[in-house]
């Protein structure tokens, strides 16, 4: 703990190292599901919640995940009525969601560093971070530990998930309750509305050729992880904001992905 | 030996629509091939899920060897239409057809590699499943369907992307599971002598417009209006 205390950069560090680890891994998740736009759409909602719960003095994180959550729900909802305009009444609900967080702050009185939230604030992380991110990650593995092979198969065959005795909705109720913990997460770190670039990039690279879900979760943390590193040093050499920086990496990682055969 | 039997189904998609099934009575038999024929919008798909237990019918019961559906949903499994797969999803073909376990008892090595033996893919095991051909990824699908314990097999449109070979083999390998005592009723779009390879063919319209052996079916259609319309499938 004294060493926590007395160098600055260890907290960041760990952040950096689980982000980078989590958010790819979950990413493979939601993107083989297709649910990437309801990632989107929860990583909106986050922010007025955060609002909320500091004009109510309680922990923003808590609100942050709550908020989601309704997002969650929302998305949720919307793609179980397979409405063909669903993406559109999403969209519309992610900007509303955006537009009602930054209109309610000044209502409220209240004072949130707006930067530092959508788009992180990584080097003045402290022990609440991280222990956000381990409670994410540790919520994470607990899905993957005793859902995986159902998972697989909400994936592969939702319809046929759901003929054979799988309860898909409370699985994927399940994955938005932990996608809205990695976003709220990931706020100090990359921020919620960048952390679809540590979610998306990494597992570009890693679903290539991957035998299987697991493998591609790996490789894409491994990914997330060497570019979350390599921003974090950067932003420290260089002086700049470590959120954006990883954004620009994961672009930039885009080179490496192979082109299809 | 299992006989899967439903009476007098009715089904609506909602309490406002009209019925997408009416008065749908269907028998299937141990150690029978049963194609199921009809137009697009017949109601194929949704008297498969009936039957598999998906949905339940508005009227008519449906039973396995005397009890009802519910209590023996086991005993039915479906392979879907392969449109409702998402075929980009990383997985190896034994992953696949280790997926027909889910639910239920753990699976053997022994066990996948006699699923994947009786199909006839056994060398392809370890292939990712989007780097096989249609009649690959069908005959995988038919050995994760084989995993589960029931003994009636639903299949939808098995042979709707294949090559008139591919057809013919993957026709020739479900007549052997037919032959094994289980029982398959398979949704399909063939017509004329195509029909030949099944025991029993049933004709559906919304309601069964006959039911029978394939010569019996295409004689009976051939002499209803709609036929010489032209307009009975398709």
């Amino acid at each position: 703990m004294s060493l926590i205390n007395t160098i600055w950069w260890i907290i960041p560090l760990f952040i950096t190292i689980f982000t980078g680890l989590l958010c790819p891994a979950m990413g493979t998740v939601l993107i083989t599901h297709k649910r990437l736009l309801q990632v989107n759409l929860i990583s909106h909602c986050v922010l007025p919640g955060l609002a909320l719960a500091m004009a109510l003095g309680v922990d923003p994180s808590i609100g942050g995940v709550i908020s989601g959550l309704v997002g969650a729900l929302a998305a949720e909802g919307l793609a179980n009525k397979k409405n063909e305009n669903y993406e559109a009444v999403m969209n519309t609900i992610l900007a509303g969601s955006i537009g009602f967080g930054v209109l309610i702050i000044p209502l409220l009185g209240i004072r949130i560093d707006l930067e530092a939230v959508l788009f992180g604030d990584l080097l003045t992380a402290n022990i609440g971070d991280l222990l956000r991110t381990l409670i994410a990650f540790s919520t994470f593995i607990c899905l993957i530990i005793f859902s995986y092979n159902k998972i697989v198969h909400i994936g592969l065959d939702p319809e046929g998930a759901v003929a054979s005795g799988i309860k898909v909705n409370n699985l994927n109720l399940a994955l938005g309750v932990t996608t809205a913990l990695v976003i709220v997460s990931s706020m100090s770190a990359i921020g919620v509305i960048l952390v679809i670039a540590l979610l998306s990039t990494p597992t570009l690279l890693g679903l290539h050729q991957a035998p299987s879900l697991l493998i591609a979760m790996t490789r894409s943390s491994i990914f997330g992880l060497a570019i979350s590193l390599l921003g974090f040093v950067l932003a420290i050499i260089f002086n700049l904001s470590p959120g954006p920086l990883i954004s620009v990496l994961c672009v930039a990682s885009l080179i490496c992905l192979p082109k299809n055969e | 030996m299992t006989s899967l039997i439903a009476e007098n189904l009715t089904y609506s998609y909602s309490r406002q629509s009209n019925p997408v099934l009416e008065e749908v009575s269907v028998t299937l038999r141990p150690g029978t091939l049963t194609a199921l024929v009809g137009p697009n919008g017949a109601g194929k798909s949704t008297l498969l899920n009936l039957l598999q237990g998906q949905n339940k019918p508005d009227k008519g019961e449906i039973t396995i060897d005397g009890n009802p559906l519910f209590n023996n949903r086991a005993q039915v499994a479906l392979m879907p239409q392969r449109g409702k797969l998402n075929w980009n999803f990383p997985i190896t073909v034994e992953g696949l057809v280790s997926l027909g376990r889910v639910n239920h008892s753990k699976l053997t090595c022994c066990e996948l590699e006699g699923a994947l033996q009786r199909v006839g893919i056994s060398h392809l095991a370890k292939r990712r499943l989007d780097s096989l051909s249609g009649g690959q990824q069908q005959r995988a699908l038919l050995a994760k369907t084989l995993m589960s314990p029931a003994k009636i097999l639903l299949l939808d449109e098995p042979c709707s992307a294949l090559d008139p070979l591919a057809r013919e083999e993957f026709l020739l390998i479900i007549r052997q599971f037919a032959d094994a005592g289980l029982s398959l009723f398979i949704t399909s779009h063939d017509w004329g002598s195509s029909l030949n390879a099944y025991d029993r063919v049933i004709a559906l319209d919304k309601t069964v417009l006959a039911n029978g052996s394939p010569q019996e079916v295409q004689h009976k259609l051939d002499s209803m209006d709609c036929m010489r319309r032209g307009n009975c499938f398709g």
